[in-house]
């Protein structure tokens, strides 16, 4: 996907190479809900993003993981600049125990002695959650000992606000600190994600050098699909794109309320809704970016079940003609490209999945629902080859006869085809 | 009372052993040429650990003539810690005759020098845990006289030089004025190729 605006050149390669240790910590006080969805899945989130920046900011740079609490201190991955093997272990990481800052970063600055490049410059990044139970004075000798190593620490202060903990943790950045070369960000809970906070942070961009480069390699990483932003997509990058998938979000949400509400109630109409909307949508051909492809995509399930709704309503009263029922919907069609898109292909794809044929097949052994459904639509032509291949599709789950239109009906549905393809 | 004057003179002639003393003038032979292997070194690379200020450990290779001129700063350590790394990279192979070293007053002059050679990346555990290729005591030499001889053999093809200050004469930190290298460089180079492009298809405007 290209993204638009996005100047490359922009990129400033570090010449310094880096190798970096992360230190997570995976105690009990990660389960916490206080940072969306819950502490540890947010700093899972900014590790990432942390390891995606600093391995595509300069293909020399390595990174290796280490977890601080559980059943001990565990290096689970020593400085690697294979990205992949970094978020690999990422994965099926437990929560238990508590953080052990000390042994942590010790720990740390042997992994780091032992890089394989010894040209790399030395750095821990250390998130810590949990409350601190070493005093001031061994954190400030800690950090001297980093110092005279030439190791740099930068430091996560999120999860637990304890008194002394912020106390402590700005005694050991200062006592590492050289040159500003070492950091600690505070991060209280709230709305914002731990990553998004992070990026305009030291720790991504760096000591100033390479500092445009780190922040362009995170959004670069954050767009590319490390679920940054909401909709894979960064607002600053493509505004345009980003509001039309939360306008049509918020349209799908809409709908998708709505739809559950007639399913409560004993109507008819959605059924003509559903299928209305791929009207409009031949209609509407939309050029769509990849991204909303994907997006059209997660919407498929939910277009499923409320395909099945719609055809479960359609069967209790198929006479009545389409009044539409649902606003939200048919403005939702009508205004919005993207979600016409969207419904359209889940449509399609949906036809032809297995596990919605069951009910689906029921409802469509009546042959009579299927027709009165189609005659009710304004502007559906049924000799539509998209809406025939629909029918097909569902024709082979169920019996073949019975999908065959009665031709009585075809005068119904000859309606003034008022959109083209 | 004796017995301790004959352990210092024991102690002087070790040292006379290993340092020779400038005690003639300067005429009769250039020291300033003798003292150049300065040239040698490749200064971006040097680096030192536990340094007060980053990157001063540069300031203390200059030509012999500036020994005892601090005006471009001087290798200070961190306060209340006396170790000193400095890691010395050359451009060419070198071998080393003699070392010597114009440390600070007050007990800040370095009073142990142990030398690892063509070994990188260095730190303060491996450097105690390691059998330097030599190491010497020093005295304090604040006019720079004083030289301390290396075992030639063991000195031969050296690509970089790793000094460690471990102690020093009791002041707080350590600091170090001047660092002069004597012997010869020779035109090779230990290393492999340090920058290498790579490139998917020759480009002949690159290879100009």
């Amino acid at each position: 996907m290209v993204l638009e605006g996005f100047d490359f050149t922009d990129f400033l390669f570090d010449l310094i190479y880096q190798a970096t240790m992360i230190c997570i910590d995976n105690s009990e006080w990660m389960r916490n809900g206080d940072y969306s969805p819950n502490r540890f899945q947010a700093q899972a989130d900014a590790v990432n993003l942390i390891c995606g920046a600093k391995t595509q900011s300069n293909p020399e740079n390595t990174v290796g993981v280490l977890t601080m609490a559980g059943k001990g201190v565990r290096v689970l991955v020593t400085p690697t600049s294979d990205l992949g093997k970094i978020l690999a272990c990422m994965h099926g990481l437990e929560i238990g125990g508590e953080m052990n800052l000390a042994a942590g970063i010790q720990v740390a600055q042997l992994a780091l002695k032992h890089r394989q490049n010894k040209k790399q410059q030395q750095r821990i990044i250390v998130f810590g959650g949990g409350p601190v139970k070493y005093d001031k004075k061994v954190l400030e000798m800690i950090g001297r000992k980093l110092k005279k190593n030439n190791v740099a620490l930068d430091v996560v202060d999120f999860g637990e606000e304890e008194d002394a903990k912020s106390e402590k943790l700005e005694a050991l950045v200062a006592a590492v600190n050289s040159n500003d070369s070492s950091h600690i960000v505070h991060v209280p809970p709230g709305s914002n994600a731990l990553s998004d906070v992070l990026i305009s942070t030291p720790i991504f961009t760096g000591d100033g050098e390479g500092g445009s480069g780190f922040a362009a390699a995170a959004a670069a990483a954050a767009a590319g699909g490390v679920s940054g932003f909401d909709f894979g997509v960064d607002p600053n990058l493509d505004p345009e794109l980003a509001l039309a998938l939360r306008v049509s979000m918020e349209e799908e949400r809409a709908r998708q309320e709505a739809a559950a509400k007639k399913a409560a109630e004993d109507a008819s109409k959605g059924g003509e809704q559903s299928t209305s909307q791929d009207a409009t949508m031949t209609e509407n051909v939309a050029v769509a970016p990849s991204d909303t492809e994907n997006k059209a995509n997660d919407l498929m399930d939910d277009e499923n079940a409320l395909l099945q709704q719609a055809l479960a309503m359609s069967m209790d009263d198929p006479a009545t003609t389409a009044a539409t029922r649902d606003t939200d919907m048919s403005e939702a069609a009508a205004n919005d490209q993207d979600l016409a898109l969207a419904l359209q292909l889940s449509v399609q794809d949906s036809a032809k999945d297995q596990s919605s044929q069951t009910d689906m097949s029921n409802l469509l052994a009546d042959q009579s629902f299927v027709s009165s459904i189609l005659a009710s639509l304004p502007g559906v032509d049924p000799n539509d080859p998209s809406v025939k291949d629909l029918l097909a599709s569902m024709q082979s789950q169920s019996e073949v006869s019975l999908f065959l239109l009665h031709p009585e009906q075809k005068n119904n549905e000859d309606k003034a085809p008022n959109e083209d393809k | 009372e004796e017995r301790k004057r004959t352990e210092e003179k024991e102690k002087e002639e070790e040292e006379r052993e290993m340092a020779c003393m400038h005690d003639h003038s300067c005429e009769d032979h250039d020291c300033s040429s003798d003292w150049s292997l300065y040239k040698h070194i490749d200064l971006s690379k040097v680096s030192a650990l536990n340094e007060a200020v980053p990157g001063s450990a540069k300031s203390v290779f200059k030509a012999w003539e500036n020994r005892l001129n601090s005006s471009e700063g001087q290798l200070v350590s961190n306060e209340g810690d006396p170790e000193l790394i400095v890691f010395i990279p050359f451009t060419s192979d070198v071998k080393i005759k003699g070392i010597s070293i114009v440390g600070g007053a007050d007990g800040t002059s370095p009073s142990k020098m142990r030398a690892f050679i063509n070994r990188d990346g260095i730190d303060f555990s491996d450097a105690q845990s390691m059998q330097p290729v030599q190491e010497w005591d020093l005295v304090e030499n604040l006019q720079g006289v004083l030289e301390y001889q290396t075992r030639y053999s063991r000195f031969q093809g050296v690509g970089n030089l790793t000094l460690h200050f471990p102690e020093n004469f009791g002041g707080d930190t350590t600091q170090i004025h001047y660092i002069g290298l004597k012997g010869e460089a020779t035109q090779l180079k230990r290393d492999a190729v340090a920058n290498i492009v790579y490139e998917l298809m020759p480009n002949p405007s690159d290879h100009k």
